[in-house]
């Protein structure tokens, strides 16, 4: 028993270096950043109460408060704003500001912390107001920015640290958040590619010459798919196989690298060949966070350095 | 050593991952249920003994009122965990095309499709035909498309009518496509509204 609680220990709460947290500060401040600056000029007219471009926000509250009444949403704002006599185009403006300010202040560690609880509370608002238009990237936002404001923060890039600012949470503490990403983006992966493997079509190409010619993905002609449809059974494949593998292969430290580089490559494939730019983004940003460059067993030699550098 | 701190974090991180197991294993059973795959047939009553377990321990089963299932939901979406990861799986979802027609009372007819501000939003526009092809709830989707058609009628105050029509573009295989068969368009449903300027289009 005492062995096993040990070797628990050693697991969930490895000493690490906060290298992974500043490389994941940046990558959520910078999707935060992307994001708000996406949706800018519909911001106002999606998040409106009466907008009627889409579907409004009346609406998909409406069916959100039928589902749950303690999620978060950009209605909860809005009201707080009429008490204070603004009007709902103040408030939608004023968080789309607020958003975009907390993304950058996380970009430059400025109030990290809070501009991480803001950034997830934010976010989080607008894509539930949004449910009928939210799709994975935001919801793997929303677990990457739930995550950040739980982790010791600041880290040693960060500008607060400069300011004399230290986190309350031990190393050991940042071992445990990024053990506990690590272990959240084995199961996306796994999940991801075993339902995949369940589609016949992800093993003839189908699925792959659908999702690639199916409006607003069809970035590359058809004719041209065409011509290269051959290879499309074994990227299918390629794809299942990587995904519903990556557990295993990412955690080989023989496999680790050319499963990073070749899940990687994957998303940036999925930038270019779909643009899905900011789905794309974010899936690296978990992926080097997680394992990225400095993740290693040996850790007891890095954390001597680590030590050395800090003391 | 594990101090009271560190079981705490052990807890927490227990919990975290049955729920996201709970949720992601949930929709990947139903996928089972939905006959999308080349699954195990004779395994389909124990699969869907399983979904409604895993459904009942998320609260699914609960009234709305709950406390449990409130929590459920709301600890759920706040941490991103509310939906699984079966993203393009079992299968690529079947393109859908909405196209408006908006007609006037001379008899004209012009056609237009939904606009959008910004690229960002126009790859949403995709997620919100696939939810109204996929709610269940007739009133529901006749208002999401009303809202989408109010948005067109303002910009043809003069327009008496507008037609929404809703429909699947069916993309022949690589093959069928070399052999110059090309993408054909099912109508699945269609919606006259009709607006003034004095009426919500929610109200009429």
């Amino acid at each position: 028993m005492h062995d096993l609680t040990k070797r628990l220990n050693a697991f969930l709460f490895p000493q690490e270096s906060d290298r992974w947290l500043t490389l994941f500060r940046i990558g959520l401040a910078l999707q935060v950043v992307f994001y708000t600056l996406s949706s800018r000029a519909d911001w106002n007219e999606i998040f409106s109460e009466k907008g009627y471009t889409l579907v409004n926000r009346g609406l998909n509250e409406a069916l959100l408060s039928g589902e749950g009444v303690w999620v978060p949403r950009l209605g909860w704002l809005v009201d707080l704003g009429h008490g204070f006599g603004w009007s709902e185009v103040v408030v939608l403006r004023g968080s789309w500001v607020i958003l975009l300010s907390a993304g950058l202040c996380l970009l430059a560690g400025v109030l990290t912390r809070p501009a991480a609880i803001t950034a997830w509370f934010l976010h989080l608002s607008a894509v539930k107001s949004e449910e009928f238009l939210s799709y994975g990237m935001d919801n793997f936002t929303t677990i990457g920015l739930f995550y950040l404001m739980l982790c010791p923060l600041p880290d040693r890039l960060s500008a607060d640290w400069r300011l004399g600012k230290r986190p309350w949470q031990s190393s050991e503490v940042r071992g445990f958040f990024r053990r506990v990403l690590q272990m959240h983006v084995c199961l996306i992966y796994f999940f991801g590619g075993f339902t995949k493997c369940m589609g016949v079509g992800w093993w003839n190409g189908d699925s792959l010459w659908r999702a690639l010619n199916s409006p607003p993905y069809d970035l590359i002609s058809s004719q041209t798919l065409a011509s290269w449809s051959f290879l499309l059974p074994a990227a299918g494949m390629a794809v299942c196989l990587l995904e519903t593998a990556y557990p295993l292969l990412i955690w080989i430290k023989r496999t680790r690298l050319p499963c990073l580089m070749a899940i990687c490559g994957m998303h940036v494939g999925i930038a270019l060949v779909m643009g899905l730019h900011l789905f794309s983004s974010i899936m690296i940003i978990l992926n080097l966070a997680a394992f990225g460059p400095d993740f290693s067993f040996s850790w007891p030699n890095r954390l001597t350095e680590f030590r050395k550098r800090t003391a | 050593m594990m101090g009271r701190t560190k079981w705490i974090y052990v807890a927490g991180l227990i919990t975290h991952f049955v729920l996201i197991i709970l949720v992601t294993s949930r929709q990947t059973l139903s996928v089972f249920l939905q006959n999308k795959t080349a699954g195990p047939g004779p395994l389909m009553p124990r699969v869907a003994e399983l979904e409604h377990v895993e459904t009942m321990a998320l609260g699914g089963d609960l009234p709305t009122s709950n406390l449990w299932r409130r929590a459920v939901v709301a600890y759920t979406n706040g941490t991103g965990i509310n939906t699984g990861y079966g993203f393009f799986a079992p299968t690529v979802a079947i393109p859908r095309k909405l196209v408006f027609e908006i007609r006037y009372a001379s008899g004209e007819v012009e056609y237009e499709l939904p606009r959008v501000g910004d690229k960002a939003t126009g790859l949403r526009l995709v997620l919100l035909l696939e939810a109204i092809a996929n709610t269940d709830n007739v009133l529901l989707r006749k208002t999401m498309l009303k809202m989408m058609a109010f948005s067109v009628w303002q910009r043809h105050r003069e327009a008496e009518a507008i037609r929404v029509v809703f429909g699947t573009v069916m993309w022949p295989s690589a093959s069928e496509f070399r052999r110059g068969k090309r993408a054909e368009y099912d109508v699945l449903f269609a919606y006259d509204f009709r607006f003034s300027a004095d009426v919500s289009p929610l109200n009429r």
